[in-house]
Formats: C-alpha cells, sequence, structure tokens
C-alpha cells in the first residue's frame, strides 16, 4: 500500500490518500451502473486511476498552479480527473455540458487552461471547432471513445492513452505522485468556479482546498456523514454545489459516490440507490409533490384511502415537532402505523427512503411545502449559500427550522448585515477572489482586521431575535422609503401568497413614502368557503372582500409577516380590493406578474388615501366583462390600519 | 471504408401488384462496406424493393444474390440468419414489451440452447443468457435508450420507438442492414442523433448500410452512394454529387419546367 505521511491534512487528494491507505480493495468508493449494472470500485481502483492519470498530466507538462477545463457529465472518470489535476497542483475549471462552443471559448481562454477534459463526440466536436482559439490548451482528453474511432487530431488523447503515459513515468519515477501530494498546500486554488452572471461576463471564483474543507467540517458536525453514506452525484458537477456534497465528502469521509448511468436515468438511479443525503433545488421539491399528487390520484383505491387516512396524522406529527414538543404515545403509534403503510413505501418510490437531510435552496419554499415533507418524514432544511462562499452559509439546524429564515451560520462561518443592509458571510470556507478581475473582486471580497475574509452578496437581508438569517431580496432590487429605510415588495408579497385566503398582492411604497402598505386581493373560493364554514353570509365578491370578519382574517396573515420584517419593512395599511387583479385589464402579464407602473396609476387615489388618514375610499372602477361590454361598480373600501400595539 | 464480402446484387427485377408495375427491371449492387442510399418521390418503389429482399414480396422476374446466396426463393426467416436485418418505416416492435425484450427477442438467430436447456436454465443456457443479455446492453448503451430499458415499447415517443427497433435489427448482428425511413417522423435532433447513430455502426463495425430516406440533405450528407427510382425504374446510380447534379433526377423531383 503507498501510504503518504502527511501531518496535516490541508488538502483534498491528501484526505483522499488517507482513504485509500484505511480501505484499499476492502471498500468500494465509488458506484457506476454500467451496462445495466452497478459497477463497483475500490478506494485502491480509484486511487491507481487518479495516479495514472495525473501522472499522465505531468508527462503533457502540466504544472502545479496550471488550470485544467473540464467538460462533461457526472462520471466516475470525471471525480478522477478533478482529483488527477488537484494531485499535480492544478487547478480544475468546471464547464456546464450545455455550454456552447463561444463560451467554452471563453471559460477556457480566461481561465488560461493548458489541458482539457471533453467527454465524449459532443464535446469534443465543440473544442475542434474553436482550437485555433485556444493555443495554450496543449491537448483535449475524453473519456468516452463512442464515435470518436475515426478521428486522427492529434491534438484530442483519449483517457488511455494519457494514463498509458502516466504508467510509463510511475515506472520511472515511482516516488513522483506522493511527492506531487505532498507538496500540496491548503491555500492552493483547487476549483475555478465560474458563475453565470445573469449581467456580463461570467466571473471565475477562486476557490482553495481549504476553502472546501472548513465548510464540509462545519457541515459534518451539523450532519455527520459516514463510510457507509451513499450519495448520488447528479448535479452538474461544473457547479460549486456538487463538490460540496459528493467530492469534498467523498475525500473527507469516506462517502460512497454514485454515478448515474446518463442523464436521463437519474431518477430511476436515485431510487435503485436511496441515498442518504440529497439535494434539489426549490422548484424541483415543488414539482415532486405534484408529481406525489398525481401519481395518489391515479393508485388504487386502497392506497388513496390510506393517505387520505394517514396524511392528517403526518401533518399533526409535522406540527409538534416543528413547535419542538413531544409527541405523545396514541400517535406515536398511529404515525408508526401510518410510516409503514403510507409513508415510507412513499418515500421509498422517489428514492428518498434513507434521507436522513434533505436540502433545498433557491427561491423560499412555502411553509406548506416544508409541512407536507416533514409529514412524510423528510427533514427539509433550507441553504443559502454562493459559489464564493463554496455553496455553505447559512441553513436550518435539524433541531431549530423557523420557516421564514435561512437558518443560522454554520460553524465556521460567521455573518453580517452591513450599514446597507446588505448580507455579509466571512470565514475560512470564503473564496479568494475572482480570477483576473480586481475591480469585482473589490466589490465583492473584503479582508477585516482580524483577518477574517467576508463575501459581501448583493442580498438583503436582516438577523432576526434568535439569530436567524431572514432573506429579503436582491439588494438592487429593494425600494427606498423616504425614511431612508429599504424593503423588499417581492419579498412581501410573496410571504403574503403563502396565505391560502391572499390571491395576489400588491406592496406599495417609495422613496416618497414613509412605510409600507398592500393592496390585497382575497382568494374568493378560499375565503368564500372559510366564510361559509364560520357562518358568514355574502352574496359577491365585492360583498364578502368588505366583511370585517374578512379584514380580521387577512390581518393576521399580514401580522404573521410582520413578525419576519425589520420593523421599517411593516406593512401599516392595507386594503382589501372590491376585485381581483385580472390580466384581461392589464393589470397583470398572462403568466400573472403584477404591472406595478399600470397598478399604481389606476389605483392612485386609494395609495394617496393609505397615505393620509382616511379610514375608507370610494371606488368605481370600470370593469370590462368578458364578452366586453363594460360595468361599473360602485362602493366603499376600507382601509385598515394597524395599530401601533399589534405591529410591536 | 475496405471491401468486405457482403455483396449484395440485385438483378433485373421486376414486381407487379395487378396492373400496377411497382418495379421494372432494376439492377444495382450493394458493396460490401458501404452506405447506400435509396431515393425517390413518393411510389417510386424503394420499400417494394426492400421488401423484395426480404422476401416479403416474391419478385415476378430477376434475382437477388447475397454473399454468393440466391436468396429470391428464401423465406424471410432465413434470410434473417444470413445475416440481413431490417427496419420499417413504422415501427413494428412488440408494443407491449420492454425494450430489453425487444432487442432479446432479436437475439434468438443467435441462441443455440434447447428447450430443456433453457427450463432447467443449466450452465450453458444461463451463459448463452448472460452473454445475450450483455450484448443487448452494449447495443443499449451505443444507442443511449438506458432510460427507457425496461419501459414498455408501446408507451415510447416515436423518435425512441424508431430507435429501439434499430437497436432490434442491430441485436441480429446484421451484416447488411436494411432502414426503410429512418428518420421520418423526428425533429432536427432527432434527425442528428440517428445519422450520428448509423455512420456509426458503419464505422465501428463495417456493417453494410442500405436505407430509403427522404430528406434529401442527410442522405447527401451520409450516403456514399446514391441510387435513385422513379415510376419502379432505376434513373441514375452515382455519387452524391452526381445525383445531385443529374439533370434526370431533378426533372423527376420537380417535374418538366427546371
Amino acid at each position: 500500500m503507498d501510504s503518504i505521511q502527511t501531518e496535516i491534512l490541508d488538502t483534498l487528494p491528501k484526505y483522499f490518500m488517507e482513504q485509500v491507505a484505511k480501505y484499499g480493495d476492502k471498500k468500494v468508493a465509488i458506484r457506476q451502473k454500467e451496462f445495466g449494472i452497478w459497477q463497483e470500485f475500490t478506494w485502491q481502483e480509484s486511487f491507481e486511476q487518479i495516479r495514472d492519470l495525473c501522472l499522465g498530466l505531468v508527462s503533457l507538462g502540466l504544472k502545479r498552479g496550471d488550470k485544467v477545463a473540464i467538460v462533461g457529465d457526472n462520471d466516475r472518470q470525471h471525480l478522477w480527473a478533478d482529483l488527477a489535476i488537484m494531485s499535480v497542483g492544478g487547478t480544475t475549471v468546471g464547464i456546464f455540458t450545455d455550454a456552447i462552443p463561444s463560451e467554452i471559448e471563453y471559460v477556457a481562454s480566461h481561465s488560461e487552461s493548458v489541458l482539457a477534459f471533453a467527454k465524449d463526440q459532443e464535446q469534443c466536436d465543440k473544442f475542434l471547432e474553436i482550437k485555433d482559439k485556444l493555443p495554450r490548451i496543449k491537448a483535449v482528453i475524453y473519456w468516452d471513445t463512442h464515435g470518436m474511432w475515426n478521428y486522427d487530431d492529434p491534438w484530442m488523447m483519449s483517457y488511455e492513452q494519457v494514463q498509458e503515459l502516466g504508467r510509463k513515468l510511475n515506472e520511472e519515477q515511482p516516488d513522483l505522485f506522493d511527492k506531487l501530494v505532498a507538496e500540496g498546500k491548503g491555500d492552493d486554488l483547487c476549483n475555478l468556479c465560474y458563475t453565470s452572471g445573469t449581467t456580463g461576463l461570467p466571473k471565475g471564483a477562486m476557490i482553495s482546498h481549504l476553502n472546501f474543507i472548513s465548510g464540509v467540517e462545519a457541515q459534518i458536525k451539523l450532519e455527520p456523514r459516514d463510510d457507509t453514506d451513499n450519495q448520488v452525484s447528479f448535479s452538474p458537477l461544473a457547479w460549486i454545489a456538487e463538490h460540496t456534497l459528493s467530492v469534498t465528502p467523498h475525500c473527507m469521509a469516506g462517502i460512497i459516490v454514485n454515478f448515474p448511468e446518463s442523464p436521463e436515468t437519474v431518477q430511476q438511479n436515485i431510487r435503485e440507490i436511496a441515498p442518504d443525503l440529497i439535494f434539489f433545488p426549490a422548484r424541483l421539491w415543488e414539482n415532486l409533490t405534484a408529481i406525489i399528487q398525481i401519481r395518489i390520484n391515479d393508485s388504487t383505491w386502497i392506497n388513496r384511502t390510506l393517505y387520505k387516512l394517514f396524511l392528517p396524522i403526518g401533518y399533526r406529527v409535522a406540527d409538534l415537532v416543528y413547535e419542538g414538543k413531544k409527541v405523545g404515545p396514541f400517535l406515536s403509534f398511529l404515525y408508526w402505523l401510518g410510516n409503514l403503510l403510507v409513508f415510507k413505501p412513499l418515500r421509498s418510490q422517489l428514492g428518498l427512503e434513507r434521507v436522513r437531510t434533505a436540502i433545498t435552496a433557491g427561491a423560499a419554499l412555502s411553509p406548506d411545502m416544508l409541512r407536507y415533507f416533514q409529514a412524510f418524514g423528510l427533514n427539509l432544511i433550507q441553504v443559502f449559500s454562493s459559489t464564493e462562499t463554496a455553496a455553505v452559509g447559512t441553513q436550518h439546524y435539524l433541531d431549530d427550522v423557523k420557516f421564514a429564515s435561512v437558518g443560522k451560520p454554520i460553524p465556521c462561518c460567521q455573518m453580517k448585515i452591513s450599514d446597507e443592509g446588505e448580507i455579509w458571510l466571512g470565514g475560512e470556507n470564503i473564496f479568494h477572489g475572482y480570477f483576473k478581475d480586481p475591480e469585482k473582486t473589490a466589490e465583492a471580497l473584503s479582508v477585516d482586521e482580524d483577518g477574517v475574509r467576508w463575501f459581501h452578496t448583493g442580498d438583503a437581508g436582516y438577523i432576526d431575535d434568535d439569530g436567524h438569517l431572514i432573506y429579503l431580496d436582491r439588494l438592487v432590487d429593494m425600494i427606498e422609503l423616504s425614511n431612508g429605510e429599504h424593503f423588499s415588495p417581492q419579498f412581501i408579497e410573496g410571504r403574503l401568497k403563502f396565505s391560502p385566503y391572499i390571491r395576489d398582492v400588491m406592496a406599495v411604497g417609495s422613496p416618497d413614502m414613509d412605510y409600507v402598505t398592500a393592496l390585497i386581493s382575497i382568494d374568493f373560493e378560499n375565503v368564500g368557503r372559510w366564510a361559509e364554514k364560520n357562518r358568514i353570509p355574502y352574496t359577491t365578491f365585492v360583498d364578502l372582500s368588505q366583511k370585517p370578519e374578512i379584514y380580521q382574517l387577512i390581518l393576521e396573515a399580514v401580522l404573521h409577516v410582520n413578525e419576519n420584517l425589520p420593523p421599517s419593512g411593516w406593512v401599516k395599511k392595507f386594503v382589501l380590493l372590491h376585485k381581483e387583479f385580472d390580466a384581461d385589464e392589464a393589470e397583470m402579464t398572462r403568466t400573472r406578474k403584477l404591472r406595478r407602473g399600470f397598478l399604481t396609476d389606476r389605483y392612485g387615489d386609494m395609495i394617496d388615501a393609505l397615505y393620509s388618514d382616511k379610514d375608507s375610499i370610494k371606488v368605481s372602477a370600470v370593469i370590462q366583462y368578458q364578452d366586453g361590454r363594460e360595468g361599473v361598480v360602485e362602493t366603499d373600501v376600507h382601509i385598515m390600519t394597524l395599530e401601533e400595539d399589534k405591529i410591536s | 471504408m475496405t471491401e468486405n464480402n457482403n455483396q449484395l446484387y440485385v438483378n433485373g427485377v421486376s414486381l407487379s401488384f395487378g396492373g400496377t408495375q411497382a418495379l421494372i427491371d432494376v439492377s444495382f449492387s450493394v458493396r460490401g462496406g458501404e452506405i447506400l442510399a435509396i431515393i425517390g418521390p413518393n411510389g417510386a418503389g424503394k420499400t417494394s424493393l426492400l421488401n423484395c429482399i426480404n422476401n416479403f414480396y416474391k419478385p415476378d422476374s430477376g434475382e437477388i444474390t447475397f454473399n454468393g446466396t440466391q436468396i429470391t426463393k428464401l423465406p424471410p426467416h432465413k434470410i434473417a440468419k444470413l445475416g440481413i436485418a431490417r427496419t420499417f418505416q413504422h415501427p413494428a416492435l412488440y408494443t407491449g414489451l420492454s425494450t430489453v425484450d425487444n432487442l432479446l427477442a432479436a437475439r434468438h438467430i443467435h441462441m443455440h440452447q434447447t428447450m430443456v436447456e433453457s427450463i432447467l436454465y443449466w450452465l450453458g443456457a444461463q451463459r448463452e443468457e448472460v452473454k445475450n443479455r450483455r450484448m443487448v446492453e452494449e447495443i443499449i448503451d451505443f444507442l443511449e435508450i438506458e432510460h427507457v430499458r425496461k419501459a414498455t415499447v408501446g408507451a415510447l415517443p416515436y423518435g425512441l420507438r424508431k430507435r429501439v427497433e434499430l437497436g432490434r435489427a442491430l441485436a441480429m448482428e446484421p451484416k447488411l442492414l436494411l432502414l426503410d425511413e429512418p428518420m421520418t417522423g423526428m425533429n432536427v435532433e432527432e434527425k442528428e442523433d440517428m445519422a450520428r447513430f448509423i455512420l456509426d455502426i458503419h464505422e465501428l463495425q463495417d456493417t453494410t448500410i442500405m436505407l430509403i430516406e427522404h430528406d434529401m440533405g442527410l442522405v447527401m450528407d451520409i450516403a456514399e452512394r446514391v441510387v435513385v427510382l422513379d415510376f419502379g425504374r432505376k434513373i441514375a446510380e452515382g455519387v452524391p454529387d452526381d445525383i445531385r447534379n443529374d439533370p434526370v433526377v431533378i426533372k423527376a423531383y420537380l417535374g418538366q419546367e427546371e
């Protein structure tokens, strides 16, 4: 067994070699499905692959500090290439598989890559198209030989050819690989991660070994991961999260990484492996709820009945869990039964049977959604992070989930809110700047007097009394009030719409107003049902919307949202509109996005009244019926003012 | 491309349905290891020609030889055994079976075990099953249909069904592959994939390929030689560039004015 003596484990290859020394050929390191069978590779096999490839790269002239571009699907060869590059002391530059040649050209030449990995014919053809523009790149290495048989350009090399070179070098200098690994340092760059900026050209965030290591070390403290854990690697490896969830824990904790057969089989492969940790973006979790409901409806009568019977029990347990209360013995028994009959089989169908930690990121998931998955026994936690923070930052702790927040900083990380209301994250995991872009680096990165690197996220938020971070919006989308405070209309609207009784909202506020108000349109169906249940008679939408009881109902929702806002952003007054926002009247776009300018004009009088001391306003709105006729509705719309004591 | 001896000779083949002459004295040859395209306007007799090679139709006169064997009188299954596989304009698969089973079904011509052996699933039978499954899995990998391995073929979209059908033809390990409009009803991306697969099959296995296709751009890109039929007669034969500029072909496709 080749083992290396390292006092400090500060690079991923050093960690990897420690696992190799520990497990050798006795334990599986990697699996990939091929020809319909899960093929297994032990740590020793994995090590030999990496060593040969690494030395092959050295033969091709790769040196410490060089960059290597990789574009390809999640395959074992991708991981091996990543670790081989790092072992030389090089930096991996991930490129998304759907990148077009001009994008590849930009990233490969900006990063000054000297070699490239391209999975297959499709990706190789892209490189051939831009060959003249990439003079630095000495060779393009492919690992899928399909269709590559008749390529005679010596610029293209197969994985095996490179490994053959490596084997020769290993015979000549058997200590070279160990030496290369031992020379690595924690502050060496190991990944240059190009962020897909929505504006301007992509920027290459420089990530060091210690960035990953400190982040994952902290995560493991919260959520232990060990060598029996299975991970399915399906998020693009060009994306930082996959490094934090798969590659780094593979090296540090010895988790088994499973690669799907092809991008199309990911769902099936997840089901076969049943991973211990799963990360989906918020939109995918939303899709999943829809899928579950559709499948239940298509299922047999007995399944549907059991689902209807046990889901409320799941909800009751979920609520108790969130409140931190104990679940009684009888309910526990029912839940055990429900788990046996419904929840576990359902999780198993989706490949989520063994999931201990389910992660969501991106847009905020509604509390309903979190509750729904909790009812199934899935602990869904929200993570707030970015490429520049090595994909760790704040997250929900399992025993401390708060719907409105994005959690607390994990142990390696600190947070603060700047004077402009911007969220800053600091710590060992924070990146080292954007490659060759001092201007953007200066905007996004600062080092304080203690030497802590702080990343300026560009996001607005605030820290609540429990130390939870509340994410509001992108800083540029915040609106300023006359008193200099900022608020986020999208945040308020999004959170208010979590209430089943609210269909649409427009939050109002501008530099010449000193507080926030809202125009709310009720959900006629749900509010109507609530009114019937509570024996409140009503005739039309107009009538229902102006009932004092309904104002009380909506007031509760507004107060609830205010609880999660800094006082400057509180909604102080609102009206319940006498009608719904209507795309036919150009109040919304066809995709139901508010047309703010138009609405501000149309409801100008009402908005003026919200900033006066009136408590109602007469409206006579022209309504266009769907057959084209026009009618006029005249009514008094009440203005609800939140009393000071209720606000605070 | 190197010549191999999987050559097909079509010699003076005529076929009629009642008073309609579908093929009139058609002669040409397919060289071993080439890609030959048959083109022609609708009703020119292209599919009839393939059906004659398969012996789904019996030509009124003329003869067809493959690899030196007269195949005009052989029943279709014997022709398949000689190494001629085909796909159809409209996929003809076992719609109730999965992709894997459809492909395995095509392996039967390479199976040797007896019924008793298969029932007892003894060593030999087991080995053969594993070997055949391995072969099928390689085809699945090759055609990138892993995600529908276990899916019922009847429920698959059209483009995928065509791919499965090509897979089934490949599972026979053919020497000559007859493809009847492999790209009809596909979008541009699916067509490009299919063209890539056809070229890959040709490159990798040196299979002789004869295909009928309407998409002229694709035909001109992938075929080495082209035979043009019009109203049952062969009106031209040659390399794509010559065919493209042949006044007789242009007339057949575009009419007199041109």
